[in-house]
């Protein structure tokens, strides 16, 4: 190995040890607005720091979501496993929970949500 | 239209990079976007023995061919793979202002990271915008860093049995390699 060999090598290791610690410890980007889908209505579109409670109408009934101090979560809902619950609060960039029972999704959104992912 | 020794040469070697390219896209992976790259044991070899130049024609054509083989031509998997090799190969380039400083193992690793630099930033802008995606950088640069000292080895192995002293040729003596 030659002098530049051992230099790339001992970069690329603190690289690495850079990238660990930051990409896995340092939370995600804050979101800055949520998007409310609903079957058969048009989404909602509402900023993240203003707190508001939504009764948002679905298949089964009336799903209550909650913005709450920069976090939105599901409140209550009518399905029966209740997973959109268990999801908790959301409030990253790409953060998602859905009440598929009741039709309804809720995506915290970042700086660029042009699109989730293009596939062709 | 007339063809020299090295043109036969690139076209041999290509033809060698394109099949391991091949017989590499047959084996799973367990991460999308992790893989040995093994044809670019090739693309080191063609770097130390002919030049930079040629390690770009070796590199591009086979990933060409390679693609309209696989017919993945123009698809994202063709578009990560060329802006990986574009990286990789610009990486390579400066490693020309002190050629006598590197060897394959180090190039190996250099190129093997640019590479998915190249890749993890176009899959980034163009393909998947989601802050989720650098939760996988990592990983990825892992497995570049792992397979680029894997691949220089070889490389260096190959070299060695070739006669070939293993350090990057400076322009001056490509012609009696």
């Amino acid at each position: 190995m030659k002098s530049g060999d051992y230099l790339i090598v001992t970069l690329a290791a603190i690289m690495l040890i850079a990238l660990y610690v930051n990409m896995w410890s340092a939370p995600q980007q804050a979101g800055d607005r949520v998007r409310i889908v609903a079957e058969g209505s048009e989404p909602i579109i509402a900023p993240l720091d203003r707190d508001h409670v939504y009764r948002i109408h679905g298949r089964l009934g009336d799903s209550v979501i909650e913005i709450h101090q920069g976090r939105i979560h599901f409140a209550s809902s009518p399905c029966p496993g209740k997973q959109c619950i268990h999801a908790g609060w959301l409030e990253r960039d790409g953060d998602f929970a859905a009440c598929l029972p009741n039709g309804i999704t809720v995506t915290v959104l970042g700086r660029n949500p042009r699109f989730d992912a293009i596939n062709f | 239209m007339k063809t020299t020794r090295d043109d036969h040469r690139i076209a041999w070697l290509t033809g060698l990079a394109i099949l391991i390219h091949m017989l590499e896209s047959t084996l799973p992976s367990p991460l999308p976007g992790v893989k040995p790259g093994l044809a670019n044991v090739i693309t080191l070899i063609v770097l130390m023995m002919y030049g930079w130049s040629a390690a770009c024609w070796v590199t591009l054509l086979r990933i060409l061919v390679g693609s309209l083989l696989l017919g993945t031509f123009l698809s994202p998997t063709f578009l990560l793979s060329l802006s990986g090799a574009l990286t990789m190969l610009a990486a390579a380039a400066t490693t020309r202002l002190a050629p006598a400083a590197f060897g394959p193992i180090g190039l190996s690793v250099l190129m093997a990271i640019a590479h998915i630099a190249g890749q993890f930033a176009v899959a980034y802008t163009l393909f998947i915008p989601h802050q989720g995606l650098f939760s996988l950088l990592p990983l990825l640069m892992t497995a570049a860093v792992a397979f680029g000292l894997i691949n220089g080895l070889i490389s260096q192995a190959v070299l060695r049995r070739l006669g070939h002293p293993t350090t990057a040729l400076d322009p001056a003596r490509r012609e009696h390699p």
